[in-house]
């Protein structure tokens, strides 16, 4: 199938004062039509800086897109358009739903008027066709009396009312792409689950292809066809959602899934990953995994994997995959730090 | 490390009793400032018993934190009493109070807003050791090197500032104050949830290792019921103000009774895309706690086949349903 979008070496820096963050490095992935491809990873890992870079929303300077990415997007390389053919990328053809709904709204505007300001910045239509329009979303968002509610200005509304407008907006101008950066990690479980009812049954209908960004392995393993496991800014591992929570091929992936507990079945105890993420003004030599790997050997302190092909659909940026051998018997929970 | 039934010193002896607690913030509202009063805990008791870790869960304005912070006192509630080894809390002298603080803590969600942004954290962690006159001097910087090395801390970052940590180490630094003074009662709120989940395991296994070796007692207040599952002893869990469900850890994921706990469990993300589950889609947002609905606080949102009029108009009291599991639903024993 032919990708819808293609992220190609996507690399993204930021001065800071304690030097160059690199906070995404030589990212490449393939968005297919009517996918949901989800970016795990926990906070540093890049997956933020790589979907506001997809639609060149990193502010430079500081931030600082390396000349050699592409983010090809029907034929064309979005990091390349600017001005009004970016504008009708933006929002018409790629849209975005942030985490946080009350950052996202305008606080002095009506709720209704903004989505029906985001209509008619696409669409030729006078100001009771975008009200109309914008009552529809609302409708279809799943807000009950959107008439009503049209007029409601954001602090009246619950967290998940207000999503569901970000989440109108998003779509009000029927984009192909939909990016949602974490879209329910400010909302309590209950609502959460009625968000990502409401985002699964919008991808059916309307063909959406989504890019979720979230640090919420639960999440993902329950919406997304296919998961790209991010760790200090690399892609370590991609696979299908079945094949990645079955058998996780890189360590990390592994650890996370370790870590984690579950709430549908007791655990004795958990094995949580030694130390903590590194910081992205000095990742470490070759493997950036190695300080934290409980297989790590000599080759993963000196040389990077490349992500290695590790079956038909699924790669992992692991030295484990060629030199399987060198795994080591599984490990017991860490309480200390490194 | 934290299996439930690995917690022998768990008892029957009540160390903390809450007593139909009761706490009300006035609300002012508009240009003329009507007041409304929220009532944050509505009517609450509960009994943490000597040495296991109670866990609270919750979503936002369900009361957990409030219900956590009167525990030890930190606020002062409206109604109800709690008592600390049968003493009533309301009842003491300033100075009394103070010496019942040192055994009873707290540990904040965001280690980064607790922790004086420019005192080292060896004298962050120094500072109760003396206020409490417990050591000073040289004796007192043993214990704090001590306290680090309990908490997983090189014990050379007492020099170092809070920025100079990462999230999880602060959390560190936050337990180890807590510990310095030596409390049988730790009130740990959110405890793991601005940390990444390796590093959230880590202070669990940390927090669990703790209770065991210094027999502490824990009220562990959490949303994510995940990280309650793997800690709590037992659990209450709470819904605009009141507890809906009481049951022991075991019993109440397997077993839930309330439509509610149902409810939290079933939209609980589990990372297995081949596990199969309930799934339970609430509709709507629950009430707002200053017009809480009438009847049973759930009812509006209910999806309880037996709901009917009585749900509206009356509401249910905690009662016991098996062996180690009270709810508040007219029918939890009727699914």
């Amino acid at each position: 199938m032919t990708p819808l979008l293609s992220v190609r070496n996507l690399s993204v820096s930021f001065a800071t004062p304690r030097g160059v963050a690199r906070a995404v490095d030589d990212v490449s992935f393939d968005l297919l039509p009517g996918e949901t491809l989800a970016l795990v990873g926990e906070s540093g890992c890049g997956k933020t800086v790589t979907a506001l870079s997809l639609l060149k929303l990193i502010p430079e300077p500081p931030g600082r897109t390396d000349p050699r990415s592409r983010v090809e997007y029907a034929g064309t390389n979005v990091l390349a358009l600017g001005g009004e053919a970016l504008r009708q990328v933006r929002g018409g053809q790629i849209a975005m739903v942030f985490q946080e709904p009350t950052t996202s709204l305008n606080p002095v505007l009506t709720v209704g008027s903004q989505i029906a300001e985001t209509v008619r910045a696409h669409r030729e239509t006078d100001r009771a066709g975008a009200r109309e329009r914008a009552v529809g979303m609302m409708r279809l968002a799943g807000i009950p009396e959107p008439e009503e509610r049209y007029g409601s200005y954001p602090h009246q509304l619950s967290g998940g009312l207000k999503q569901r407008i970000m989440i109108a907006i998003a779509l009000s101008c029927e984009p192909r792409i939909l990016i949602a950066d974490e879209p329910t990690t400010a909302l309590d479980v209950t609502i959460q689950a009625q968000i990502i009812e409401l985002l699964s049954d919008l991808r059916k209908r309307l063909g959406l292809a989504v890019l979720l960004i979230s640090h919420d392995l639960g999440l993902v393993a329950g919406i997304a066809d296919r998961v790209a496991v991010m760790y200090a800014g690399r892609i370590v591992e991609e696979a299908t959602t079945a094949d990645l929570f079955a058998r996780p091929r890189h360590p990390y992936t592994e650890g996370l899934l370790q870590a984690a507990p579950r709430v549908d079945r007791p655990q004795a105890a958990l094995a949580a990953i030694p130390g903590s993420v590194p910081s992205a003004t000095a990742w470490p030599s070759g493997c950036r995994f190695h300080p934290r790997c409980p297989h790590a050997w000599d080759r993963c302190i000196r040389e990077e994997p490349g992500l290695l092909q590790a079956g038909a659909t699924r790669s992992s940026r692991c030295w484990l995959v060629v030199e399987p051998e060198r795994r080591r018997p599984a490990t017991t929970a860490v309480t200390g730090t490194a | 490390m934290s299996a439930p039934a690995q917690s022998p010193r768990v008892s029957t002896d009540i160390l903390v009793e809450i007593d139909r607690l009761v706490k009300e913030f006035p609300v002012e509202r508009g240009l003329l400032a009507t007041r409304d009063v929220l009532r944050a805990v509505n009517d609450v008791s509960l009994a943490l018993r000597r040495g296991e870790i109670l866990g609270l869960v919750g979503e936002s304005g369900s009361g957990k934190t409030t219900l956590g912070r009167c525990a030890i006192r930190l606020i002062q509630p409206t109604d109800g009493r709690v008592m600390f080894e049968g003493t009533d809390l309301a009842t003491l002298s300033a100075r009394d109070l103070r010496r019942f603080r040192r055994r009873m803590q707290l540990v904040f969600q965001d280690p980064s807003g607790s922790l004086n942004p420019r005192m080292k954290v060896g004298d962050a962690v120094r500072e109760p050791i003396e206020v409490h006159d417990i050591a000073r001097g040289s004796r007192a910087r043993a214990r704090v090197a001590e306290l680090f090395g309990e908490v997983g801390l090189d014990p050379s970052y007492v020099d170092r500032y809070p920025h100079e940590l990462s999230g999880g180490q602060r959390q560190r630094v936050g337990i180890a104050r807590a510990l310095s003074v030596e409390p049988q009662f730790v009130v740990l709120d959110e405890p793991v949830s601005a940390l990444d989940v390796s590093v959230q395991a880590q202070v669990l296994n940390l927090l669990s290792d703790l209770r065991r070796r210094h027999a502490l007692t824990y009220l562990f207040v959490a949303h994510d019921l995940a990280v309650v599952r793997h800690v709590a002893d037992r659990v209450a869990v709470m819904y605009l103000g009141r507890i809906m469900e009481l049951a022991d850890a075991s019993v109440l994921y397997q077993r839930p009774s309330h439509p509610y706990t149902r409810a939290l469990l079933s939209a609980a993300p589990v990372p297995d895309p081949t596990a199969k589950r309930e799934r339970i889609v609430l509709s709507g947002d629950p009430p707002s706690p200053v017009h809480p609905p009438s009847g049973c606080p759930f009812h509006t949102r209910c999806f309880h086949p037996r709901k009917d009029a009585r749900c509206v108009e009356e509401r249910p009291e905690l009662r016991p349903i098996t062996a180690g599991q009270s709810t508040a639903c007219h029918y939890a024993d009727q699914w």
